[in-house]
């Protein structure tokens, strides 16, 4: 069952290299298509009201090592999931025809996704490991294929940092496993509560510097800037979309709730490095005059909010915080696709050339005004699903670290004021005459982006969409860390998801 | 009258900053390079103009001379059949001088799009209200120019602050609003807003008798295009110029028709030319100067954005921006729509092949409006030329000095960065 989501893109890749060059394309969106329906088939299957993971499969592998093909599905882990498969198939769907060497970018992009699935499956650590550590090449490869100008510049610093943590990851699970004593690596079978604290936090930052290169998070986020903006657009959509998430899914999941004691202890750092990301990413966003650029540290910030919402580790936070790692993907990949249909039309992602796009005669319309939709989302405008996992963010996170959820909701001001800055010089004022001779752009080009803005609309009126898989899982999640948080401030002292579609105010 | 063309040119060469056009006009060419395209562009928007014109010329006659000075004129635009029978002075049998071969009433285009429109066939009321119709706004606003300028020479726009103008026009005011004892009353009250209007009127006649002349001419010459006998965007320029001197003497008046009397508040008597008075005028107000559009660009006057005076002003065709333009609901855009529905096939066919094809033809036509009135003002300035100064083939220099420094101080208007001068020599300026 969950087996199909891994093995489905795995087997797909192995046949698109046998299919002929003019078929790649359909056969890879067949794939995806056929994964995204599986996906969705999960979500039907779902139990809502258990926490443990379900639809779980156990086979046999290397016993004597310790590694089982252990996969489950649980609140933290389907979203993503779910987010995994419906950007593979934007990224496909969204890929040029003209494309060089397409049989290779398709069985990359379903390498991807299935090393991707796998992560997010896996109940053993060292099945982690292995998924974690499938994707490096492929995304370096289509990096390094299909990327810019400083493409081999970017894809090397890319491969160095995911291998680096990579090894962290790896060097963190094998410390962990052996120091617990456990002759397994399943997730169920290694509990770090019985080492000394001085080495559950040892093994708690070895990870989170792992994952934190991943995410990114600051100070380990430079080869984020390169990466995003020399990898085409649709493998930014992996990068940001998707596989920033094994970062903070791995936070969330080997840090949280394997550590919760140590986790409290370290969490007013993390908050401050989370700040800190949040801070930088909306500051340097700010300065930026290359779109692309500006959508990219717009990232990091927006990846900084997750990490808060985790230090604080109420369940509104974390809540707010698997809500903003779709949210996140999901914009992000708006963005992302946008930005390349900008670049492929006009020819240019400079902020000081674009002018006009609004237009309807000669701009380009609808890219424009989507773009005003993911820059809106991207702010937090209510009614968009940036709005749920931000408010989500800052309410589960002001009784903890109040200054830093102020500082926070400071920092998504700024997010408005350089996506302002972006609209403003990109879509308003006057076309140029001597410039504005851009193709049109298609109804098939347009798809994608319609599709994700449909997403992104409909999860910021129906937000309990977006979270009623996650609230079983994050409500274990929080009762397993030690210390008591103060309460909510306005909400009931066990909030729950009706809570936060009908908040009840204290007299 | 054909413009000789010297084989080679007796001065050294300019040093102008658009040297090469003021070589091709020496040359008896237009500013408009003469290309195949650029002929085909400006041919088939005279055709596609003239049929909204033959409408404009006929409502401003309208206006002028029926509607008058209708304090609520809120059916102006509702042109009687008499009108739109009217017999054109200058096509038809009974023509006075017949340039075009077709006839004199209403172009039988205009006649099939007025009945049906865009959508379909419904009272003229409907069509009205949804803009399905020809848009006079356009015709308005080059009137509201010429008015609003004034003073650009000629005896017509002095004549309407003379006292034997003030005579005609109280005498017409009266004779309209004699059942009508409140406009009578606030007409003593405020008799220079009524003197105003009247005034306003006057435009309305010259425009419209302006456009009479040019809606043939427009029609000839792309009958002769299509019937291979203009070649090159020269010989569409040379027939723009034979035009002008044929139809130059003809007057230009304002007569009232009030209960069935006339009333000459400008009569034919006062000679009154169609070349001063109205065609040089208007290519000054409606090529040149205008006045920003309001919803297109916002100008900050106190930073000089918009010159101090009038003689100034630069925001006609020559200088338009037509990107903006056409997107706007404004009168240019309205030209366009209204030129849209009568474009010939081969341009249809030419706009479907660039840019976005059909979904921006608007801009597209706009661009060859802009080109097709380069050629107008080519023929104007060649015009003007021929009148005032010496042939092109003169064989004395110091004459051909004096055609230079002519060609160089008419477009020095064009050196400021506004001016599509430069644009319209590129093809791929659409």
């Amino acid at each position: 069952m969950l087996s199909t989501l891994i093995w489905l893109p795995i087997f797909g890749a192995a046949l698109i290299s046998l299919v002929p060059m003019n078929r790649s394309r359909l056969a890879a969106l067949t794939i995806a298509t056929l994964n995204l329906l599986w996906t969705l088939s999960l979500l039907w299957r779902f139990d809502l009201g258990t926490s443990a993971m379900q639809m779980q499969e156990v086979l046999p592998w290397l016993d004597s090592l310790g590694l089982t093909y252990t996969l489950g599905v649980d609140g933290l882990s389907l979203p993503l999931l779910a987010l995994n498969s419906v950007l593979i198939w934007i990224v496909i769907y969204s890929s040029s025809e003209q494309i060089i060497r397409p049989r290779l970018f398709y069985v990359l992009t379903l390498l991807v996704c299935g090393g991707i699935a796998g992560a997010f499956l896996a109940q053993n650590l060292l099945l982690f490991v292995l998924f974690y550590e499938v994707e490096l090449i492929p995304l370096y490869l289509m990096i390094a294929i299909w990327g810019g100008q400083k493409r081999d510049y970017a894809a090397m610093k890319f491969l160095i940092y995911t291998a680096v943590s990579g090894v962290l990851i790896l060097v963190g699970f094998l410390g962990l496993t052996w120091l617990s004593g456990s002759s397994s690596f399943d997730y169920n079978a290694v509990s770090p509560s019985n080492l000394p604290l001085n080495a559950q936090l040892i093994l708690l930052t070895i990870l989170l510097v792992g994952f934190g290169i991943k995410t990114p998070l600051i100070p380990l986020h430079t080869w984020l800037p390169d990466a995003y903006v020399e990898a085409s657009p649709p493998v930014a959509i992996l990068l940001g979309g998707i596989l920033a998430k094994l970062g903070t899914y791995g936070i969330v999941r080997f840090g949280l709730q394997l550590f919760p004691e140590t986790w409290t202890l370290v969490s007013p750092g993390l908050a401050i490095i989370g700040v800190v990301s949040v801070l930088y990413g909306a500051l340097t966003a700010i300065s930026q005059t290359d779109i692309k650029r500006m959508v990219a540290y717009s990232s990091i910030g927006h990846m900084g909010y997750v990490l808060v919402a985790c230090a604080a580790g109420t369940q509104l936070s974390l809540l707010g915080a698997i809500g903003q790692m779709v949210s996140h993907g999901l914009i992000l990949a708006l963005l992302f696709y946008l930005v390349g249909v900008v670049e492929a039309k006009v020819g240019t992602r400079e902020l000081d050339q674009l002018n006009g796009l609004l237009n309807p005669i000669r701009g380009l319309p609808l890219t424009s005004s989507l773009l005003v939709v993911g820059g809106m989302a991207s702010a937090g405008i209510p009614g968009l699903v940036g709005f749920v996992a931000e408010f989500l963010v800052f309410q589960g996170s002001f009784s903890t670290f109040p200054i830093i959820t102020l500082l926070c909701i400071i920092a998504s001001g700024l997010t408005a004021v350089y996506f302002v800055i972006l609209l403003n010089r990109t879509c308003f004022g006057k076309l140029d005459n001597d410039t504005a001779y851009y193709p049109q752009v298609t109804m098939r080009e347009q798809t994608p982006a319609l599709v994700l803005a449909a997403l992104i609309l409909f999860l910021g009126v129906q937000p309990t969409w977006l979270l009623r898989w996650t609230e079983p899982t994050t409500n274990v999640m929080v009762a397993a860390l030690t210390t008591n948080h103060v309460e909510q401030v306005a909400l009931n002292d066990q909030p729950t998801m009706s809570g936060f579609q009908t908040p009840t105010f204290r007299n | 009258m054909t413009l000789a063309t010297p084989t080679k040119t007796a001065l050294p060469p300019s040093e102008h900053e658009f040297a090469d056009v003021i070589h091709r006009l020496e040359a008896g060419g237009a500013m408009l390079p003469d290309t195949p395209e650029n002929l085909m562009q400006i041919i088939g928007l005279y055709k596609a103009y003239a049929v909204p014109m033959d409408f404009y010329w006929r409502d401003l006659l309208y206006i002028a001379e029926q509607v008058f000075l209708d304090p609520l004129p809120m059916f102006k635009y509702f042109i009687s059949q008499e009108y739109l029978d009217l017999h054109n002075h200058y096509a038809g049998d009974d023509a006075d001088l017949r340039i075009w071969r077709g006839e004199a009433t209403a172009h039988p285009e205009l006649l099939a799009f007025m009945e049906k429109g865009e959508t379909f066939k419904m009272p003229k009321l409907f069509h009205h209200l949804w803009h399905d119709r020809i848009n006079m706004e356009f015709a308005e606003e080059c009137m509201r120019a010429m008015l609003w300028h004034r003073g650009m020479g000629g005896q017509f726009d002095p004549y309407l602050d003379s006292d034997e103008y003030k005579a005609n026009a109280d005498r017409a005011i009266k004779a309209y609003f004699k059942y009508n004892p409140l406009m009578l009353g606030l007409y003593k009250l405020f008799p220079d807003m009524f003197l105003e209007q009247c005034r306003q009127m006057s435009y309305y006649a010259n425009l419209g008798l302006f456009w009479e002349i040019m809606a043939p001419v427009f029609f000839e010459m792309s009958d002769l295009y299509d019937e291979g006998k203009l070649t090159s965007v020269p010989e569409a320029m040379n027939f723009l110029v034979n035009g002008i001197f044929a139809i130059a003497g003809r007057p230009i008046y304002h007569h009232v028709y009030i209960r069935g009397e006339c009333y000459e508040i400008i009569p034919k008597s006062k000679g009154f030319m169609w070349l001063y008075e109205a065609a040089l005028p208007y290519v000054e107000a409606v090529f040149y100067r205008t006045s920003p559009f309001r919803g297109t660009k916002s100008y900050n006057a106190q930073a000089k954005q918009v010159p101090e005076d009038q003689k100034d002003f630069h925001f006609g065709i020559l200088y338009a921006d037509v990107f903006p333009v056409g997107t706007a609901g404004i009168p240019p855009t309205l030209l366009m729509q209204d030129m849209l529905h009568f474009l010939p096939p081969y341009l249809v066919e030419y706009y479907q092949k660039h840019c976005r094809g059909e979904d921006d033809t608007l801009i597209q036509l706009g661009i060859s409006f802009q080109r097709s009135m380069y050629c107008v003002t080519s023929a104007v300035i060649q015009a003007l030329r021929t009148a005032l100064l010496y042939p092109l083939d003169d064989p004395n220099p110091k004459h051909l000095e004096a055609n230079r420094a002519f060609f160089e101080a008419q477009l020095d208007r064009f050196k400021r960065p506004e001016a599509r001068l430069r644009n319209i020599q590129k093809q791929d300026y659409r």
